[in-house]
Formats: C-alpha cells, structure tokens, sequence
C-alpha cells in the first residue's frame, strides 16, 4: 500500500514521541498485568493454609455464624464466607476491610473444636495479589487525586498515547506490512531482527492492544466522563439513586446461607458461587455481595459477576450477571469488562492473556531498544539522553520484574520473621526497583542488563528453592506446596528463570563482541587498542 | 508518486493538533452521542445505556485524536473539525425543537 512520504514522516514522529514517553509505564503496567491474570494462584500460593479459615460443612456454617456474631463485636458488623470444595468457610476483619490494596488488615477466622467451642485465630490478610493488581493498575506511582490513584490517572493519560502509538504504528507500517510482515530477518544484524519481532508482535496482537489501551483510558476517566455526560443529560439523573435504609435488623433475623444460595442459583445458573461479603450488619444500610464465577461466560470483574443484595430482606440492589430482562446494552458494556480481563474462556483465555501482557511488555521494551539504536552514534561516545534512557529503559524495566520477583521470593521467608508481612512486600519491591535503577545509572546500561538478568535468573531459581525448603522444614506454615495451582508458580518462576539466563548471555555477547560502537558494548581496557579495527574506523 | 511540493507537505503543527484534537475532538464525541443518547434507540433510559453511552465518547474520541495529525495545517484541522462539531450540533438542536 503506497502511502505519501509526508505522512509518513509525520507519524513516525508521533509513534517515536508517544511510544518513547509512556514505554516504561507501560511495561510495568503490562508485565505486572500478565501475572494478575493469575492473582488468586499467587494469593493462595503466597497464603499458608493453616492461617486461613478452615472450611466447615454447610450445614454447620450457620451456626458458626450465630455462634461468633454473638461472642465477636467486629463479626457483628461484617463477615465473609468463602465456598469451596470442602465447605464454606468464615472470616471477619478485626482490622481494616473494604476495598483496594490495604498493607495493616487482619483476619480473623474460627472454627468450632469437637466439643463446640469456639476456636478463634488471627493473620494478617496476605496482599501480594493485590500488590501485584495494584502494580498493574499503577506502574508503582504513590499518592492519591482525590479518591482516585495519581498512578491510575497518570496511565490513563499514557493509554490515550499508546493508543495514539499504535494508529501512527500501523500507518508507518503500512507500505511494508504485506511483504514483510512475517519476515524475521537474523541476518541483517540484531536491528533489523528488533525491528521484525516488534512490527509482527505489534500488528498480530493489534486487536488486543487498542482494546486495551481503550479500556485503560475509561477505567482512568471514568469519573469526569460521567460528568460530561450528566451535562449531555440535561435534567435526567445518569443513575437512580439508591434508596436508603431506615430499618436496623437483629442479625437473628438473617436468612440460612443455603437460603441465599438458592436465590442466587436461581439468579445465576450457570455461576458458581465464590464468596458472600456481609457488611454493615448493625446499620440501617447492610449490604451482602456475592461473588460469582463462570469459566465460559464473561463476567464483570476481574475474576467474578457479583450480585448485591440486601441481606436481611434477600431484595437484588444490583446484579453484574447479565439475563434477558435486562436491555440490549448490558451484555456489551460486560463485554468491555471482560474482554480487559480475559476472564471468558478459562484457563486457557488466561493463558493466552498471560502471553499477550508479557509479548506486550516486549513490545515497549523493544520500541526502546529500536529508539536508542537509531540514535546511536556511529564513531563517536553516545550522546548522554541515549545513555539516560538506556539506563533507565534497563533499570525501570528489569528492576520492576526484579522487584516483583523479590517480594514473591521473601513472601514465605516473611512468615519466619516477626514483621509486618505486607510492608515486607512493599519494601521488597520498591527498595529492589530503586537500587536496580541506581546500579544501572552507577555502572551504565550494558553491564547491568547483564547484571540485573543474572540477578532475576538466580531470584527465579531461588522462588521454587524456597517452596523446597518450607516443604521440608517441619514447623514451617504449611503453604500446601504440592497443590497443582501452586506448583505451577513454581514451574512458571523456572520457565521465567530460564529466559533470564538466555537474555544474560545473549546481553553478555553482545557486549563483548557485539558491534562496538553500541551502547550495549563493554570495552575493556585491553580491548581500547582492538577497538577501531573492529568497529573499522579510525576515531 | 509525484514529488510534493514544500506547501503541499503535512506541516507539523504539533501542539496546535494535539490541543484541537484532544478538545475539539472530545466535544465532537460527545455531540455525537448527545445524538445517539437522546435520538439514538432507547431514548433516554437510565441504566446500563448511559454505562455505554460513556464508554463510546472515548472510543469515537481516540480515533479522532489518533489521526488528526493527517490534517495539513493546524488550521485545517480547527476548520474540520468547527465544521464537523457545528453539523453535530445543528443535527442535535434542530432534533430537539422537532421533538
């Protein structure tokens, strides 16, 4: 396809400056992203079984219920169950509770022993899925805009430039896309192999890309948008306001969780249900929502519909779980949800989201590399925004991996220590990122790749190491380590280990017989006299 | 191809593109589905139509903002869109004293 060589030029600008300002968010958003799609495996694969409430059968949960709402002030006001396999199990906060990435919360949970008493114990509730969730959401940027993440409203505005980035990316690819598409060409030096592999992976996951990007930016701006709407509106409420309660009910009065579950069934056939979450049992206002999944269905949250009720009269205050009494455009807006979270085909919809977040993540890092190549100087020292950027594109991108791998490897060593477990994680992770970038500013862009892939390689090993150990150890909490899910993290954490080790030693070639006039390449001081030859000018 | 002339050329004009298409490309977005929300199929029922209503405004205005830089001149892309924004708009009210 001929397109005129002005428009050419000038996308190339735009993809360049869109591309190069919001690649490094973005990497972390998407790597952090990829391993969110398997948040509830790493949380239980993180949590200790034996600090978690132990399930009880369904009929013993209600008066377990009754038994604890008596005795325990905090589970008067909310409580959750969790269903599983083996029955449903009872929670409480004593600390905290409610929505979003909270580091000081506690549980509490109880079990009746054989002579029906009760058993009551405390844990911290384990936030490393929620640290990772929150990583994606934010990049790792701190501090709030009124109820709203700063982090979130800074990647709402770097998705509207990678959306941008990628329009002015298939234009520029335009005149070249049929014939060189699926032409990876290893010949024509690492450049121009960069260049093939960022162009196919680009174009081959376009669809999931601008869906992304598109979705990224509602869920940043959905608040002003709804403003500008309600002046499109006129006069008419955007929403019905939600009436409120005046009654306070006596928690004798709530319903048997079976008698839940058989409205819910009715509600949801084809969902299973996860969790109920009471809250605001002793105010007029008490609200029970519960979360319910579908492998083959798209659902609204990340990893669940969920159905609001009020607990004590059992009315639907709101419901995600689309039904054809609801109007044509429910199941499209879901499916905006869904299609974000890839939560519509199982596992293996996973999977495949998994893939996509991590060759998206390669997409920006190799957009740098390409930026960094075209800039480079061909006989003389790189210029000093290169090197920045060089040190920055390897100490934001390996050290936000580096620092995620780090929180998961203390994760369990965090349990031996008295410490407060999710600061643990907190520090683990941001001290890692900040010192990753420090070194590769300290020590330049070449030897740290080289370094800090070294590094992640070692940590990835040490991930399934540390799951060994625990195993072995006899007083350590017992983090079921055997269970398929949590094998698998294992598994992954030495596929991951893997391509590190690969990467450090391609990085460790390149830089020492790699072209030498990069600035990937390490010179050593006997190498100085070899130099011009090698790079066949005399500079 | 023929060789363009200099004036032919798309001129950069960045900020003055970026800044009409990040405004005046939201506003058309919204003219647009003022339409689609008052005239468009439901009318205008509150409940999961405004849900989408909202998340359309971006995607019409993504695309906008994505290929206005095509535009020639600055000016040219003010003049398109003013147009663009004013047909919309005429659309919306002479809807509206119809109705």
């Amino acid at each position: 396809m001929k397109i005129r060589p002005d428009v050419l030029r000038t996308y190339q600008s735009v993809h360049t400056w869109t591309g190069i300002t919001t690649s490094l968010l973005l990497f972390i958003a998407f790597f952090a992203g990829a391993l969110t799609m398997f948040k509830p495996q790493i949380e239980q694969w993180a949590s200790p079984s034996n600090l978690a409430a132990t399930p009880v059968s369904e009929q013993r949960i209600d008066q377990l219920i009754s038994q604890v709402t008596q005795e325990q002030d905090k589970a008067r006001e909310g409580f959750n169950i969790d269903f599983s396999e083996d029955g449903a199990a009872l929670s409480w906060f004593v600390q905290g509770g409610g929505r979003g990435l909270r580091l000081n919360d506690k549980l509490a949970f109880a079990n009746l022993d054989n002579d029906k008493q009760l058993v009551v114990q405390q844990a911290p509730s384990n936030e490393l899925g929620n640290l990772i969730d929150q990583l994606h959401r934010t990049a790792g940027i701190i501090g709030k805009v009124g109820h709203e993440d700063l982090g979130v409203l800074i990647l709402g505005v770097a998705a509207a430039l990678y959306f941008i980035a990628l329009i002015s990316g298939v234009i520029i690819l335009l005149p070249t896309l049929v014939k060189q598409l699926f032409a990876l060409r290893q010949h024509k030096g690492a450049n121009r192999l960069w260049l093939d592999s960022h162009n196919l992976v680009g174009v081959v996951s376009l669809p999931f890309h601008l869906l992304i990007a598109w979705t990224a930016v509602v869920f940043a701006f959905h608040d002003p948008m709804y403003d500008g709407l309600s002046v499109v509106y006129g006069d008419k409420p955007l929403f019905e306001p939600r009436a409120r309660g005046t009654i306070t009910y006596n928690l004798d009065q709530l319903p048997s969780m079976a008698e839940y579950q058989k409205q819910l069934t009715a509600l949801a056939p084809d969902h299973r249900i996860d969790k109920f979450e009471f809250s605001g049992l002793n105010t007029p206002n008490p609200s029970l929502a519960a979360y319910l999944s579908a492998n083959d269905r798209m659902q609204r949250g990340g990893y669940f519909d969920i159905i609001y009720l009020h607990p004590f009269t059992q009315e639907v205050a709101y419901s995600t779980v689309t039904s054809s009494e609801q109007d044509a455009y429910a199941p499209i807006v879901n499916s905006f949800f869904s299609l974000h979270f890839g939560n519509y085909a199982g596992n293996y919809g996973r999977w495949m989201y998994f893939t996509m977040g991590l060759l998206g993540a390669f997409l920006f890092y190799s957009g740098n590399l390409l930026w960094l190549e075209k800039r480079r100087e061909k006989h003389n020292e790189q210029r000093k925004a290169t090197k920045i950027m060089a040190a920055l594109t390897i100490g934001v991108c390996l050290g936000s991996m580096l620092g995620i791998a780090i929180a998961m490897l203390a994760s369990k060593w965090l349990y031996f220590f008295d410490v407060q477990l999710n600061q643990g994680y907190m520090w683990s992770y941001y001290a890692t990122f900040a010192l990753a970038i420090g070194y590769s500013f300290y020590r330049g862009a070449a030897r740290s790749a080289i370094h800090l892939l070294y590094m992640l390689t070692l940590v990835c090993l040490a991930i399934p190491a540390t799951s060994l150990i625990t195993f072995i150890i006899a007083s350590a909490p017992n983090w079921s380590s055997t269970e398929p899910g949590n094998l698998m993290v294992e598994v992954i954490a030495m596929v991951f280990a893997f391509v590190f080790w690969r990467a450090a030693n391609k990085a460790k070639s390149r830089a020492y017989f790699g072209e030498r006039n990069s600035i990937w390449a390490i010179n050593l001081p006997q190498n100085k006299g070899l130099e011009p030859a090698i790079a066949g000018s005399t500079s | 191809m023929a060789q363009l002339l200099p004036q032919d050329k798309i001129q950069p004009h960045w900020w003055r593109k970026t800044f009409i298409g990040i405004f005046m490309g939201l506003l058309l977005s919204y003219g647009i589905i003022a339409l689609f929300a008052w005239f468009g199929p439901d009318g205008l029922t509150t409940n999961t139509k405004v849900q989408f209503n909202m998340w359309m405004i971006s995607a019409i205005w993504l695309p906008i903002l994505s290929l206005c830089y095509l535009f020639k001149t600055a000016r040219s892309a003010f003049i398109c869109l003013l147009m663009a924004n004013g047909c919309v708009y005429l659309l919306f009210a002479s809807l509206w004293w119809l109705q």
